[in-house]
């Protein structure tokens, strides 16, 4: 089992050192100098040149890299140039709104899509099964920008519920001790800062949320589905145990493992779903800074946000790999 | 099998649903008493006042660290905020002395502001190593304090628009301050000269200040916290503006007007902006080298009609580089370009071009109200004139850095902060400022010159007026059109807001 | 897995084939999801092909004057009202039909031939060009969906090739994994060898015997890359890093339709809609398809956004 995990996270290493080599020429070979952008309007080609040997753009790509290489391995990102912060901080500031963004999603995708699954699963073929297979393909197919912007209309606009952007109202919080505001409002026991951190995080998590919702809903069904013919559970029935219990006591927990696993891989997607939905409800997470980076053309910047992505993204697949190892040790010996 | 058991669905299930059944919906909370939330649209780079140049910003960092004064575009006049008074050397017009308002006491601890403060944020302005406002301090080659309330400034040529170039836009910080923690002061101790103080700052989030009570000027009516919040999208900014969550909101898009001008707790506010919307045309690239062709542009453009559909009429056109209330216009020049899209054809054809010309037009996405809908508008029309047009729709960053070095031959632009229309003139017009548009012309060059250094207002008017005329001839840059800006506020606050789209805490009243 | 997926096929199956005189071989495809789904899509391919045709107006014709006007259903020129310039909504979601299903079709189309290329090499020749092979997949899969579209076109700006290219980048490699499984099982089998004995060279047998088998996984890949290609492109769009304004596709429409969202909602309703339904149109084939192919396709083609 070590040897497995030890193997894996060696065989890690290499892909991100290739993944930051990727990522480095790809920012660097973009058009359009940062000097030209950053700097005001009316700046000289003195001031250009003095700012990029600041920011270190006159020096060979391969010396650029070289010391990003070995700053970053001393968990050193650089200095953003626009926001001359540096950037693991900025990253670390941003994190939490975003994970908490993407668990609330997760939450209400699980929510809503596995008992859908299970009422579906169960009845095949039922009209509550084509109720809640049409419900799972409506959530893959929206588009959640799309969705995001129709509740904004709706919830916000016409019906006045809900704040239409933003993570929070000032004033109402707490300190932070996380940087997870529902959490910290919790741990404060202030009540109401948790109301309006749900009151905001409600709508963006469904846009979000809604993808991952059909996901589910439709593995949960063809793992009940699949369950229910198992030998276990016609023991159960034929042991008289009634139809309720042998459903959610012996089919659904058994129907877990693919759900789990689905969540697992869909979290990629929804990462990347996130820099989406928090541009569209102003919402302060890393997604937006990767967009503002992107925009200002702050070489660091992207680089530490794209990097970091891919990190959490690569190690969601490790954890997900060692899990599968741990369940089922065949994997252990395969390849 | 065991090892599928690990999970209690069924309690993992119940937890999530108890959690979800607190989820009630429920609307904003309400806003404190006296505070005023001011939606803004664009991002900023953090603590350091000198750091972003951008008209938002400069609002900001004037109210808190505080400049020598502003353009107030409801009067027309220069006013006075650190500075009381100022005059120009009689004998030299290369020195400028400003008096400072005495007893204005700093934020915090109290420091009384000094002439030294003023020279010291004249080197920073200048030496900060992320300064993106030298620009703004170019004309000047030193300042020198006098006493301890004066402090005389020194350009290096005669420069009448002087005010426009420091006021609003020169951000005065603490000598002692910086002498202390150094590059680190902005964040150590945000302490400024100004009617509010910067409390908080979330990078592209929000900036909340707080009022300076001991201000001279301030009063209780004004609010006692002012919050800026970024929210960049359109229809956020204007539902968050309807629901209350914001009580001032800018930059409403001509589209949204009718939504806002419906809503029975909100005042709308229509001020004509002080940018000025143009097609630049390098005539270093073919065919724009052509006059004719140039002008062929001028008449092919139906800007009335565009007004009319993509702005709801919330744009004035314009007939020459500025428009009415900005430095040196004169209402009486005739409209030279009025839409004629068969002199526009004739005009190409003399120019060489009976079958019509292939041109690529360029419009950054995302900078300008309604620039991709009201270029979109525009070349149908370049069209119907016989230019054959390949319509390009970049980001905004990849655009400007080829904008800048003089690549573009075509492409849409504003230009902002035009009060005083001589630096923004110059920057795009006066051989070798910028090679945005890459025009030269020697007798341009010279009028600018002499009109920099002419102190006399009619005079200088007049030296501007034939620049204008020079321009609208050589038509290196179509000037379209000046977007109306809308302001939306609660009725909950009294404000008047300016072309210029500063707010200013003073000028808002909590009602 | 199998035993419980062929149930579920027999019970999707069970309608359709109640139905009698459907030729035989046609039956097992006649389930309601691919009915439905198919139905979509083939209404889809006749918009696009037929656009020309239907298209009431030139989709680019502007005319200021008419802008903003609204659904006008039967009583008017304009059946679903005008956009910003005064645009036909009708026939640039007609003309729209078309871009969106030759972008989807050509990512699809590439990513497959690169995938499916490059995994049966990978599997066939196994050592160090499928190490390679494989190192490049990890490290390109490693980006989280649309992460790396956004900063291809963001950095490489605007165009249709452009694009193609950013939304193929990642979608090759479910193809890939696929074909260099099929691969490697099959070139340990009798045909491959006896194939190899007899002269064959290495391409020809990639191409006979391993493509082949092949086809239906890719199908079923293909029309899930499909449905995913379609929303990325509104995706990006919607960002402000999709195709020229001049190519009418549904993302551009929506992008530029949300700013009116609440003042004029058909411009960007209608566009949204269409994305919806053509995606919801696909990923319903896609499934039936994959019902009746191999249910152990399962999942593979999911989770690209």
């Amino acid at each position: 089992m070590f040897t497995y995990i030890t193997r894996r996270v060696t065989g890690t290493i290499p892909v991100i050192i290739l993944i930051s080599l990727l990522v480095f020429m790809l920012v660097q070979s973009a058009p359009g100098d940062p000097a030209d952008l950053l700097l005001s309007d009316e700046a000289t080609e003195q001031d250009v040149a003095e700012a990029r040997a600041r920011w270190g753009l006159d020096q060979p790509v391969w010396v650029q890299y070289w010391k990003f290489f070995t700053a970053a391995i001393q968990g050193d990102l650089g200095t953003s140039f626009r926001y001359a912060d540096p950037v693991l901080s900025m990253i670390l500031d941003r994190l939490p709104a975003t994970i908490e963004l993407s668990a609330f999603s997760i939450l209400i995708a699980v929510v809503f899509g596995v008992p859908l699954g299970v009422w579906a699963g169960a009845r095949p073929n039922s009209w509550a099964d084509n109720f809640g297979s049409l419900f799972g393909f409506f959530g893959i197919s929206m588009p959640n920008f799309w969705f995001g912007i129709m509740l904004i209309l709706l919830l916000s606009g016409v019906l006045n519920l809900l704040p239409s952007s933003g993570r929070d109202t000032y004033g109402i919080a707490s300190d932070p001790i996380t940087g997870f505001y529902l959490l910290d409002s919790i741990l404060h026991r202030n009540w109401k800062a948790l109301w309006d951190g749900l009151a905001h995080i409600i709508m963006p998590a469904i846009a979000l949320g809604t993808n991952m919702m059909g996901i589910l809903m439709r593995v949960t069904r063809s793992s009940v589905l699949e369950v229910m013919h198992e030998d276990y559970i016609t023991t159960a029935r034929a042991k008289g145990v009634n139809e309720r219990n042998v459903l959610w006591r012996h089919a659904v927990r058994n129907a877990m493992i693919p759900i789990i696993t689905v969540v697992g891989l869909e979290l990629g997607t929804l990462l990347s779903g996130s820099i989406i939905v928090e541009t569209v409800f102003s919402w302060p997470g890393s997604g937006q800074l990767l967009i503002s980076a992107i925009t200002a053309r702050d070489y660091p910047l992207i680089t530490g946000t794209v990097l970091t992505y891919t990190m959490i993204f690569v190690v969601i697949n490790l954890v997900i790999d060692v899990l599968y190892a741990v369940i089922d040790p065949r994997i252990r010996f395969d390849k | 099998m065991k090892t599928r058991h690990f999970f209690a669905s069924g309690r993992l299930l119940a937890a999530t649903a108890a959690l979800a059944g607190a989820v009630t919906l429920g609307g904003a909370a309400a806003v404190a008493r006296s505070q005023v939330t001011v939606a803004v649209v664009n991002d900023f780079a953090g603590w350091n006042p000198y750091a972003d140049s951008t008209s938002q910003m400069y609002m900001i960092w004037c109210q808190t660290y505080g400049c020598l004064g502003t353009f107030d575009t409801r009067s027309g006049e220069y006013k006075g905020l650190l500075a009381e008074r100022w005059e120009i050397g009689k004998d030299n017009p290369n020195e400028w002395t400003f008096y400072l308002k005495k007893g204005i006491k700093r934020q915090g601890d109290g420091k009384e502001l000094t002439a030294e403060d003023v020279v010291h944020s004249l080197w920073r302005n200048k030496n900060d190593p992320r300064s993106a406002q030298k620009q703004n301090t170019r004309p000047v080659k030193e300042a020198v304090a006098l006493d301890k309330y004066t402090v005389k400034f020194v350009t290096s040529q005669p420069t009448a628009p002087l005010l426009s170039f420091l006021f609003d836009r020169l951000i005065i910080t603490g000598k002692d301050l910086y002498e202390k923690h150094g590059q680190d002061v902005d964040r150590k101790a945000p302490l400024g000269y100004g009617p509010y103080q910067v409390k908080d700052i979330v990078v592209g989030q929000r900036m909340v200040l707080e009022k300076h009570a001991d201000w001279p000027g301030i009063e209780a009516g004004n609010p006692d916290r002012l919050i800026f919040r970024r929210i960049k999208e359109d229809e956020a900014r204007v539902t968050g503006l309807l629901n209350g969550e914001v009580q001032i909101a800018l930059h409403i898009p001509p589209h949204l007007v009718d939504r806002v001008r419906g809503a029975s707790n909100i005042d709308l506010k229509n001020v004509p902006s002080v940018e000025v919307m143009f097609l630049a045309m390098n005539p270093n690239f073919k065919p724009w080298d052509n006059k004719l062709v140039r002008q062929a542009v001028g008449y092919a453009i139906d800007r009335e009609a565009i007004v009319k559909a993509i702005f709801r009429g919330g744009a004035d056109v314009l007939h020459g580089p500025i428009g009415s209330g900005q430095y040196g216009y004169d209402p009486s020049v005739a409209p030279k370009y009025n839409y004629d899209p068969e002199k526009a054809k004739a005009l190409l054809k003399q120019a060489g071009y009976p079958d019509g010309v292939e041109i690529d037009f360029y419009t950054a996405t995302n900078r300008y109200v309604n620039d991709r809908q009201s270029s979109q508008a525009i070349v149908p029309m370049l069209e119907a004139a016989g230019f054959k047009v390949k319509f390009h729709t970049p980001e905004y960053s990849t655009h400007w850095p080829i904008v800048r070095k003089g690549k573009r031959p075509f492409y849409y632009q504003g230009r902002g902060s035009v009060v005083d229309p001589s630096a923004a003139i110059a920057q795009y017009f006066e051989t070798g400022a910028t090679p945005r548009i890459g025009y030269s012309n020697p007798e341009l060059d010279k009028i600018l010159k002499a009109e920099r250094q002419e102190f006399d207002e009619a005079k200088r008017k007049a030296l501007l007026l034939k620049a204008f005329n020079i321009i609208q001839e050589d038509l290196p840059a179509f000037f379209l059109w000046r977007i109306h800006n809308y302001v939306g506020m609660s009725k909950t606050v009294a404000f008047e807001p300016m072309s210029t789209e500063r707010i200013f805490g003073f000028d808002i009243v909590v009602k | 897995m199998t035993n419980s997926a062929l149930t579920e096929e027999a019970i999707l199956a069970r309608p359709a084939a109640q139905g009698s005189r459907v030729p035989r071989g046609l039956r097992p495809w006649l389930t309601p999801k691919i009915v439905l789904g198919g139905g979509i899509v083939l209404v889809l391919v006749i918009m696009g092909v037929l656009a020309p045709a239907i298209s009431p107006f030139d989709p680019n014709r502007q005319n200021l004057l008419g802008a903003m006007q609204a659904p006008q259903w039967l009583a008017g020129a304009h059946f679903l009202g005008t956009d910003h310039v005064g645009r036909d909504i009708l026939s640039r979601i007609f003309y729209g039909a078309r871009i969106s299903l030759v972008i989807a079709i050509t990512v699809v189309v590439i990513s497959g031939i690169v995938g499916v290329g490059l995994g049966a090499i990978s599997g066939y020749f196994a050592g160090k060009i499928d190490f390679a092979i494989q190192k490049l997949v990890e490290v390109v899969w490693a980006f989280p969906p649309l992460l790396l579209a956004i900063a291809i076109m963001a950095f490489f700006g605007q165009g249709l090739g452009i694009l193609i290219f950013a939304l193929v980048i990642q979608r090759w490699i479910p193809y890939c994994r696929v074909a260099r499984g099929q691969a490697l099982s099959l070139r340990s089998r009798d045909f491959v060898h006896a194939a190899r004995s007899l002269g064959a060279r290495n391409a020809r047998i990639v191409m006979k015997h391993i493509l082949p088998n092949l086809m239906q996984a890719a199908t079923v890949i293909g029309t899930f890359a499909m449905a995913t290609a379609i929303i990325a492109e509104a995706s990006l769009s919607f960002l402000g890093l999709g195709v020229p304004p001049s190519i009418p596709t549904w993302g551009g429409m929506l992008a530029d339709g949300r700013a009116y969202i609440s003042t004029s909602w058909w411009l960007a309703l209608f566009p949204g809609l269409c994305i919806f339904f053509t995606v919801l149109g696909i990923n319903l084939l896609g499934d039936g398809m994959r019902d009746i192919f191999d249910p152990r396709l399962k999942r593979s083609g999911q989770g690209m956004g």
